[in-house]
């Protein structure tokens, strides 16, 4: 089957003028001005197909809400091929639009002074939904996403959470094979977070929607999406999925002690290794060590046993590297065994 | 066509947010009223003491005021873009708007209508049956359609200049200073273009085509025939620009940076 989002090359440049400093600096920049062309999303290339769920990754200015914007028709690019459900999403805009379902967590689809089911009436002549299909498709999101008793309120009166939930259901109206979700749990809570999660799983299941997830809470994309997709700077840094990311970089796992006594140092601690491929880094604490250990039984068996044999310990626990600390540690050392 | 029932879903809309607020609108509604009525005073006094300039009598440039009026508050009804720039650029509304399967400019047509400016339709009206009626303007059968056409030009012509304004934003980042300036520049559209000087005539004819929202078209109504080529190409200058504007609309929204979030 053809993919969903097929993107080659694709890549955007800014131009932004350096203004130089003082006030005399200001007197040159209205006389000639240094441009620089700075490319917000250099050159990328990735395919999603229909029915994926992926996670679309990086720190901020890494170039994320640029390349959503490229695919979902806002901006134009500068260079390179961007198919999106089969079509050129700036050249045809209108059209392709339809096709797809956007939800900006910063900002509102919704009529700020209507109530909500005012603004889905309002968006249902937009994309032209005739009645039949609105009535199913949409009593059943209404009733997955619990919004029946929100929807003769305004806009202005939800909290942040309805407020999110109805702009998904606005996203979904026409339901779109397509969905764009830029930050949707931002500021909400986990039984929301939990809830809009469920939703998005039951509406991928049920009409094989396909779901681009830009998110900073990485627990979003671990419970929806089997891939993620990484940028940094402009460019792509990992493209796959996430289970190769966390067996790639998160081998390990950290035992963290406590020990009663204080007065233990590093070196005291550093012969109860000895043959084991173990190091020892300091914990929180002045008396927490951390002990990061290949992920092998035996190894953690062992290490757990000699140290408490020579030590008096008051708390143990074994952490499994996070997804957040993997992500952190490709950030800072940049990808070498990708 | 769609288009057209999209306008009538949101202009009901618009009026039923309006109702919901009862004394916000009472109030409005009687406000508007006010200025209105306080417009019409206002016009009367100030053209009291005129008498004839450039061969316009008082009651002319009166009638040219009521013309000038009508297209200006249908414009003001629909064209609520002088701060186009804040609100969509500035602020990324524009990203919703280039999301919805519709026109980008339609919709912020009917986005931000605000129907209220309707009024200044009455007003105009009223000045211009006030004067017409001391210069025994008599209509032919075919007037109002001719009158319903040359407003309709006359907003055009409007229209596309703000818009032009507008669509500067996707290129540079401040030109709102351009829009209060333009609305003054408009104002010369209502008083007769042969009193002012010809660089000035020929800027408000073919540059920033405003005589053709008041003196060309009313003249016709006066029978000035001696202006009649100019009344007649109201519509055509109207379109024209308009077009244009909307194509260079068209092109500006391929420029559009986005805001940064």
């Amino acid at each position: 089957m053809e993919n969903m989002i097929e993107v080659k090359e694709l890549r955007k440049e800014f131009k932004s003028h350096s203004s130089r400093s003082g006030l005399k600096g200001a007197f040159r920049d209205l006389l000639t001005r240094n441009y620089k062309i700075v490319p917000a999303v250099n050159d990328i290339t990735f395919s999603v197909k229909p029915g994926e769920m992926v996670g679309y990754i990086g720190e901020n200015g890494a170039g994320k809400s640029t390349s959503i914007k490229m695919l979902t028709g806002i901006l134009t690019p500068t260079s390179g091929i961007v198919r999106v459900n089969g079509m050129d999403p700036h050249k045809e805009r209108e059209q392709f639009v339809r096709s797809i379902g956007v939800v900006f967590g910063q900002r509102s689809q919704l009529w700020w002074d209507i109530a909500v089911q005012e603004s889905f009436r309002l968006l249902k002549k937009v994309y032209n939904v005739p009645d039949d299909v609105y009535n199913t498709h949409m009593n059943h999101v209404i009733e997955s996403l619990d919004i029946g008793p929100l929807l003769d309120k305004p806009v202005r009166k939800l909290s942040l959470g309805q407020r999110m939930r109805c702009e998904l259901a606005a996203a979904l109206l026409h339901n779109p094979p397509l969905l764009f979700l830029d930050e949707p749990t931002i500021g909400l809570d986990v039984l929301v977070k939990l809830k809009i999660r469920e939703f998005l799983k039951e509406m991928n299941a049920k009409y094989n929607t396909t779901v681009l997830l830009t998110t900073h809470d990485l627990s979003d994309i671990e419970a929806l999406c089997e891939r993620v997709v990484m940028l940094d700077e402009g460019k792509i840094i990992y493209d796959g999925q996430l289970d190769s990311l966390r067996s790639n970089w998160g081998e390990g796992k950290q035992i963290e002690f406590q020990f009663a006594d204080t007065a233990v140092t590093k070196q005291n601690l550093q012969p109860l290794l000895a043959e084991l491929d173990a190091a020892w880094s300091p914990g929180e604490r002045q008396n927490v060590w951390v002990a990061n250990v290949l992920n092998d039984e035996h190894v953690i068996s062992e290490v757990i046993g000699r140290v408490v044999s020579a030590h008096k310990i008051t708390d143990l626990k074994v952490h499994e590297i996070s997804i957040e600390d993997i992500i952190r540690n490709i950030y800072e050392e940049g990808v070498t065994n990708g | 066509m769609k288009y057209g029932q999209l306008f009538f879903q949101y202009a009901a809309q618009y009026m039923k947010t309006r109702l919901t607020y009862r004394t916000d609108m009472m109030v409005e509604i009687g406000s508007d009223l006010l200025s209105q009525a306080v417009n019409f005073l206002f016009i009367l006094l100030v053209f009291g003491h005129t008498t004839a300039i450039s061969g316009w009598s008082r009651d002319e440039i009166i009638f040219i005021y009521g013309f000038f009026l009508v297209p200006f508050a249908i414009f003001g009804a629909f064209f609520n873009i002088w701060d186009f720039n804040e609100r969509y650029i500035v602020k990324g509304e524009m990203d919703r708007i280039l999301t919805r399967p519709i026109h980008s400019l339609f919709q912020i047509v009917i986005e931000r209508m605000e129907l209220e400016s309707l009024f200044g339709v009455v007003t105009g009206m009223a000045v211009m049956v006030y004067a017409g009626s001391r210069l025994d303007v008599s209509l032919a059968w075919y007037d109002p359609f001719l009158f319903v056409l040359l407003v309709l030009g006359g907003t055009l012509v409007y229209a596309a200049i703000f818009v032009l304004i507008a669509s500067i934003s996707f290129w540079s980042d401040s030109p709102t200073s351009i829009m209060p300036m333009m609305y003054n520049i408009g104002n010369y559209g209502r008083y007769p273009v042969n009193i002012y000087n010809n660089i000035i005539r020929f800027l408000l004819t073919w540059v920033l085509p405003f005589a053709f929202v008041g003196v060309y078209p009313a003249a016709y109504f006066l029978g000035r025939t001696e202006w009649y080529t100019y009344a007649f190409l109201t519509p055509v200058i109207g379109v024209a620009f308009f077009a244009f504007a909307v194509v260079m609309w068209n092109v500006g929204v391929t420029k559009y940076r986005g805001a940064g979030n």
